[in-house]
């Protein structure tokens, strides 16, 4: 019974993830499934839905076209929507139905693109992985479909970056990713694009132009890869949390820039094992980043990173942990003295007054419940943020 | 008299939809009203009781029209009153067959066929191994309580009935139909009833009939008719209705 959760939430899945990358891009999306994806989606996954409008649509598979296999109905009521609508590209993202019945989306997005001349992405998503993977298959078949190699510009001498993996299901829409660009701007960077919230298509395929990638989640390290290995791009792993935390990071993604070398803000941050005890619950390179901001401090030694997601783990630091289960978070929960989580994890805080726990809303955890708490960390809003941690209890 | 249900499985093209319409005709001879539920994709379980003539299958009525058909759109009387459905289900390679054949099933029994004609014997001919849920599905409750299988002295109906056997077996603590016995449909391959005897010791049955490989069902099958139809006089005839008197047997046995 290890596996089971008894208390725990579960993280969105994949298929809202590919919906949350691709929503501001002019696509039309379809969710091959009954409809319960659709209302996930919108209802808890999705901040944007309300103020701004995209094409997200659902197929409405019913049995007897999971029966039939249903391909030719889909095709057909994607291509008349996409006469249309004329999209500037179709994707469609699977379910736990259509992967039963081993629905091919290559195949059919290629009918798809034969019939219309829109560009078409296939993604075979189940609903069975996180959302970080959803995101990361999203923008890779985003690029691979849309980036071209550099036209040459003229025009400014300042580095330009583009920041990778951001979505509201990580950063919400409560301001980070706009001071995050800021911070970049300010720090004599340009924003090439951001993949992908307040950029078009347009900008996302001129990535090539930029001089580095910058990964602002485990959603963006797959598409960092793939535009090194296309355009030699260097990327940098991280996020510039706190102050203190910001000049490391300028200082060292500097370093990546002019040696070349792929970089990551936290990892060399070592934590020590005296001190406070304090456990981060989140995505690897938010958590990370906290993480790191937090130990460039003065008094803060003794940190640990449990990351909820045991597919997306390769950007965590040796001394953190892929959570397994819920015993294993009870356990470490119990030794902590500080927690930093979504407060969907209060459920397991220890009935010891003295622990702090302190909210970290997460969007993909508990959707738009504590969006207003969601606080903006960037730079010296991190700061702000941890002095009301005390009041917190 | 309580409804009896059999299902009929075995190897792919061993001969189930011969050898279930033969049984069909050879059980309404005795009087018996007989339904047989073809649930194959290939929706051909009783196309020679209706003259090679397709009938719609539940799937496809469902998929054209919704629920907006009447029972008597899903059954269609053949060759002596035999009432024949086919669930139907996709075109090869696509979808999902084993859904389908639940969802006929329920179809069926939702519009209530079963009250409404009250057959007597139900003959479900089932496609194939039972690969996934969907081809168990005849032998859950509810449906089939006895269940033959068709096999020859081939090896590979052998080890495919060996298979089904043992599905059979594992269903047991969940009420699902029981093994009622092997029709042994004859390939005239070497020691072929002594590899069927093996078979059916192995996995603790019996042999209920032993049907002779017969030029006339070809013949019948030219003529668009089951045997029992085009040479009711034959010797082959005769094996069917011996046949359907023993499996009856079993299945009053309890
Ligand atoms: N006893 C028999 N003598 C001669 N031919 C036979 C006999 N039984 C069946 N056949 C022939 O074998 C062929 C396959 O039979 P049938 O279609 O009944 O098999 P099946 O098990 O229902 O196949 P499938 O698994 O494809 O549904 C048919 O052409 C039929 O005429
Ligand atoms: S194996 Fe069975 S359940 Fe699975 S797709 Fe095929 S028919 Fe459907
Ligand atoms: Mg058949």
């Amino acid at each position: 019974m290890n596996q089971a959760s008894r208390l725990l939430s579960t993280y969105t899945a994949d298929v809202s993830g590919v919906c949350s990358a691709l929503y501001e891009l002019g696509g039309l999306t379809v969710m091959h499934d009954a409809s319960g994806c659709n209302s996930t989606y919108n209802t808890h996954d999705e901040p944007r839905w309300y103020d701004r409008p995209s094409m997200v649509y659902i197929s409405a598979l019913k049995e007897i076209d999971a029966i039939f296999g249903g391909d030719d109905k889909l095709i057909r009521d994607i291509v008349e929507t996409a006469r249309q609508l004329q999209p500037r590209f179709i994707a469609i993202a699977g379910s736990p139905i259509p992967m039963l019945i081993g629905t091919d989306f290559s195949a059919v997005a290629g009918v798809i693109e034969q019939q219309t001349g829109i560009p078409t992405l296939g993604l075979a998503t189940n609903g069975m992985h996180d959302y970080l993977s959803g995101i990361s298959m999203a923008l890779c078949a985003l690029a691979r479909r849309f980036c071209h190699t550099p036209v040459a510009t003229v025009g400014s001498h300042q580095p330009s970056v583009n920041i990778l993996g951001a979505t509201p299901l990580d950063f919400s829409i409560t301001g980070n990713i706009e001071a995050l660009c800021q911070a970049f701007q300010s720090n004599g960077y340009e924003i090439n694009s951001c993949w992908a919230m307040n950029s078009d298509l347009d900008q996302l395929a001129n990535a090539s132009a930029a001089q580095i990638n910058v990964v602002v989640s485990s959603s963006g390290l797959a598409l960092a890869q793939w535009l090194k290995a296309q355009y030699g791009t260097p990327y940098f792993v991280g996020i510039p949390w706190g102050k203190q935390g910001a000049e490391a990071y300028f200082h060292a993604l500097k370093q990546t820039l002019t040696s070349g070398q792929d970089g990551c803000f936290y990892t060399g941050i070592a934590s020590q094992s005296s001190g406070k005890q304090v456990l981060i619950i989140g995505e690897a390179v938010n958590a990370s980043s906290v993480k790191a901001a937090l130990l460039l401090q003065k008094g803060w030694g003794n940190i640990q990173v449990a990351c909820p997601f045991v597919e997306n783990t390769s950007l965590l630091d040796a001394q953190d942990i892929a959570l397994q289960d819920e015993k294993q978070l009870r356990q470490l929960m119990e030794q902590a003295d500080v927690v930093i989580a979504d407060p969907l994890y209060r459920r397991f805080r220890k009935n010891d007054k003295a622990q702090i726990f302190v909210d970290w809303p997460h969007e993909a955890y508990s959707g738009r419940i504590y969006r207003q708490q969601i606080p903006v960390l960037v730079c010296e809003h991190f700061d702000l943020w941890q002095k009301g941690w005390l009041k917190v209890k | 008299m309580d409804t009896i249900k059999i299902a009929i499985y075995g190897k792919g093209g061993i001969g189930k939809s011969t050898t279930v319409a033969n049984l069909a005709v050879a059980f309404a001879e005795q009087g018996l009203k007989v339904m047989q539920i073809g649930c194959d994709p290939k929706a051909d379980s009783t196309i020679y009781l209706h003259q090679g003539q397709p009938i719609p299958s539940v799937l496809d009525l469902i998929r054209n029209k919704g629920n907006d058909f009447a029972l008597n759109d899903m059954v269609t009387e053949g060759y002596n009153g035999v009432l024949c459905v086919e669930a139907g289900g996709p075109t090869p390679g696509q979808g999902c067959a084993g859904r389908g054949i639940i969802a006929a099933l329920d179809k069926l029994a939702e519009k209530g066929a079963y009250e409404q004609y009250k057959p007597q014997v139900i003959l479900y001919d089932v496609l194939g191994d039972v690969v996934c849920g969907g081809f168990a599905m005849p032998m859950r409750d509810g449906h089939a309580d006895w269940i033959f299988i068709v096999t020859s002295g081939e090896n590979m109906a052998i080890h495919a009935a060996a298979n089904i056997a043992t599905a059979v077996q594992n269903f047991q603590s969940r009420g699902y139909a029981k093994l009622g016995g092997l029709i042994v449909n004859r390939r005239n391959v070497a020691r072929e009833m002594e590899k069927v005897e093996e078979l059916a010791e192995d996995i603790h049955s019996r042999i209920v009939g032993v049907l002779p490989h017969s030029p006339l069902i070809q013949e019948a099958e030219e003529q668009k008719a089951t045997l029992m139809e085009a040479f009711p006089k034959s010797d082959m005839a005769d094996c069917y209705r011996q046949l359907a008197g023993q499996i009856l047997a079993v299945c009053r046995e309890e």
